[in-house]
């Protein structure tokens, strides 16, 4: 199996399903031509023709609600957000037409919401945010977020083929940086079931997207030490896989919960109310959260080190847990 | 006491259609089809507004008494397989386009009537199958341009010789979505036609602190579209100018912008006096009831009898009877439905077995940059 970059799985996945699927078109900023701002769409162009390979005029809003009328006639459109924080552009498009379409009306909506997010790369304010809770917070809409490549093409894959809209995180941090063997069959990882990137019986660590990495190096460093931390990879925030959380807290007693989005109202508070409701009564030591400060992404490096989680937070969190 | 706002200088528009009857191609049914929505229209939102004041609607009630010629006018030189969207204006458009009142009084009474089932107002309607109007996003009558922008797509993409409508109003040329989506379909020539019905208001606010301009006509000039501006009052000026934007747009030219003037009767809901609306300008447009004006031209120069008239006036308050005794009989959705229908079935949605500690190792080693411990002042590059 050959070993591809997260950003090639994802590339794949998009470029195998527009070839199996001739309703399956991409748009967005520069993908054209240019092949995307991180080369996700590099040779689609000459591959499926303009007609399948949008580049579009720099207006979210607008070819967000074009992506989603389409979507209700039979193509499975997938946007790109250059940089996933240009998805506030389109806000209304994405929370008022594709989340709520079905509930109204009963029609169908496949459409797939893409692009980079997370910081660590001195981008600043505006190319560096997560924005998963927006989402998560709006009934109808599924959100997920891949750590590792393989599920990056196997959840794109489930996302072009879901019936609803999907909004699909990726980590740009984990573009270049994140290689694995990737099989190169047609797969899919379904849309709401989690992974356990680590088993234990010690503490749960709850995590998604480009931080599971931090939690299971954390892992590592434990285990060397003599603990042993289940790290729980919860792939999609909507819908939640709320058994295998609840699973694994009620095994270990101890529950950490950790994200890059910032700390205050961020999706660790729904993992954490629910531990809280429905495994209260096997809990060891009290629910705790790692995230990013709650201040907008700072661009000079130390003051964004400082804002962001880090493998000696999470193992400051972790050690309290297991002292506690 | 409310203040109105300042008379502007009215326009010259006739109050009779100027039309000669020889010279349209309409038969005699369909110059009655067009009367009959309209009168049904109208009758059913005088019931709305009555029904409303007795306490028996939920929430509130918005009504398009004065815009039926517009409505109807322009839907009715839709094709099979064209596509539309209707503001809460176009009540008449819907019962041409065979949309019926029960099931539209069922809607407004929060019963369990398909395809929204209680969750939605009944002054919206999407329906893509069998009367051809399009799901959108009604927050804000601009955000559903770029949707009309992507139907229009979808046929350009399918090489079908369809055209997508939009209903809109002046208020709604000023957000951005309007400009978004006339600029995508104006660059990529999308079989676009949008309907400005310019009812003077918006809400309570006038075109005058909408637009520097006077025409919202002339706002569409950076695209470089089809545009024009015609009385909407007037049935047959609306059909020409409707007809001529469809035809540019369906022939691959590219979107066309139809700008009617015309006037909203009532308030912007029916909890709203219109206070703020001068008393000329009511009466001036009172004159030009486009309801009215159809009439009258029926009878006088098309020669039309009262009697047939009479008799369709006669049906339309039938079938809004009709209506509330079938939307009165039919049940509320259940409560513990409430949370069904929010996510369409799809092919790999797991199984409750599916969720229960899959075990999928990370077995890399470390990203220095992501992972790196004890002094960490940097990150990584992408």
């Amino acid at each position: 199996m050959p070993q591809i970059t997260y950003l090639q799985a994802i590339s794949n996945a998009l470029r195998d399903e527009m070839r199996r699927d001739s309703s399956v078109f991409v748009l967005g900023e520069d993908i054209g031509v240019f092949g995307g701002a991180f080369k996700i769409t590099q040779g689609f162009l000459e591959e499926f023709g303009p007609d399948r390979v949008i580049d579009t005029p720099i207006s979210e809003s607008g070819f967000v609600g074009a992506a989603c009328a389409a979507a209700t006639v039979g193509f499975r459109p997938v946007v790109e957000f250059q940089f996933i924080d240009f998805i506030a552009c389109a806000f209304d498009q994405i929370v008022n037409y594709a989340a709520k379409c079905y509930y109204r009306w009963g029609i169908p909506m496949p459409v797939v919401f893409r692009g980079p997010t997370g910081g660590g790369i001195h981008a600043g304010p505006y190319h560096s945010q997560n924005p998963e809770a927006w989402f998560a917070h709006t009934p109808g809409l599924k959100v997920v977020l891949p750590s590792t490549a393989k599920d990056a093409k196997g959840l794109l894959t489930a996302a072009i083929r879901d019936n609803n809209p999907v909004v699909y995180l990726e980590n740009k941090f984990l573009y270049r940086h994140y290689r694995e063997e990737v099989p190169d069959d047609d797969y899919v990882v379904p849309i709401g079931v989690a992974a356990l990137r680590t088993v234990g019986n010690d503490l749960s660590i709850i995590s998604y997207g480009a931080a599971v990495h931090l939690c299971v190096e954390v892992a590592r460093m434990l285990e060397k030490e003599g603990s042993s931390v289940e790290v729980v990879d919860l792939r999609s925030l909507t819908p939640l896989d709320r058994e295998t959380v609840l699973a694994s807290v009620k095994k270990t007693g101890r529950a950490l919960i950790v994200h890059e989005a910032n700390l205050t109202a961020g999706f660790g508070a729904e993992v954490a109310a629910l531990i809280a409701q429905e495994a209260f009564e096997y809990l060891d030591a009290p629910v705790m959260r790692v995230a990013s400060l709650d201040v907008p992404v700072p661009f000079s490096p130390p003051l964004e080190m400082a804002m962001l989680p880090s493998v000696d937070k999470i193992r400051a969190a972790a050690g309290q847990l297991l002292a506690y | 006491m409310a203040q109105t706002w300042p008379q502007i200088a009215l326009p010259d528009y006739p109050s009779e259609i100027q039309a000669d009857p020889r010279e349209l191609s309409f038969s005699r049914e369909q110059l009655l089809k067009m009367y009959s929505a309209m009168s049904l229209a109208r009758t059913f939102e005088e019931k709305l507004a009555a029904l409303y004041r007795q306490g028996k609607i939920f929430g509130a009630v918005y009504l398009g008494m004065g815009q039926e010629a517009t409505s109807v006018g322009s839907v009715s030189q839709l094709q099979q397989g064209d596509l539309f969207s209707t503001v809460a204006r176009n009540l008449s458009a819907w019962f041409y386009r065979g949309v019926k009142p029960e099931h539209v009084l069922a809607r407004w009474f929060g019963k369990d009537q398909s395809p929204s089932n209680g969750r939605e107002l009944g002054l919206f309607l999407a329906d893509l199958n069998e009367v051809g109007i399009f799901p959108y996003h009604n927050g804000s009558m601009a955000s559903w341009i770029p949707a009309g922008a992507g139907y229009a797509l979808a046929f350009k993409m399918r090489r079908q010789p369809n055209v997508c409508l939009c209903f809109t109003g002046d208020g709604a040329t000023s957000p951005g979505d309007f400009y978004e989506g006339v600029n995508f379909a104006a660059i990529h020539k999308l079989p676009l036609v949008i309907i400005c019905e310019v009812n003077q208001f918006a809400y309570s606010t006038p075109p005058q602190l909408q637009m520097p301009v006077e025409n919202v006509a002339d706002r569409a000039a950076g695209f470089g579209i089809y545009t024009e501006t015609a009385f909407g009052n007037d049935l047959f000026t609306v059909i020409a100018a409707a007809r001529r934007g469809i035809e540019h747009a369906r022939a691959g030219n590219g979107p066309a912008l139809i700008e009617f003037k015309t006037f909203r009767r009532r308030g912007h809901g029916e909890h709203d006096d219109m206070a703020y609306v001068s008393k000329e300008l009511r009466a001036f447009w009172e004159e030009r009831d486009p309801v009215a004006m159809y009439r009258r031209w029926l009878t006088g120069r098309a020669s039309i009898d009262e009697a047939e008239l009479k008799r369709v006036d006669d049906d339309s308050d039938r079938s809004v009877d009709a209506a509330v005794e079938y939307a009165d009989s039919l049940p509320f959705p259940k409560p513990e439905t409430v949370g069904d229908r929010l996510f369409a079935p799809s092919p790999h949605d797991p199984k409750p077995e599916d969720r229960s500690n899959h075990v999928e190792p990370i077995d890399n080693p470390a990203i220095p940059a992501l992972t790196a411990s004890g002094e960490r002042k940097t990150g990584g590059h992408f």
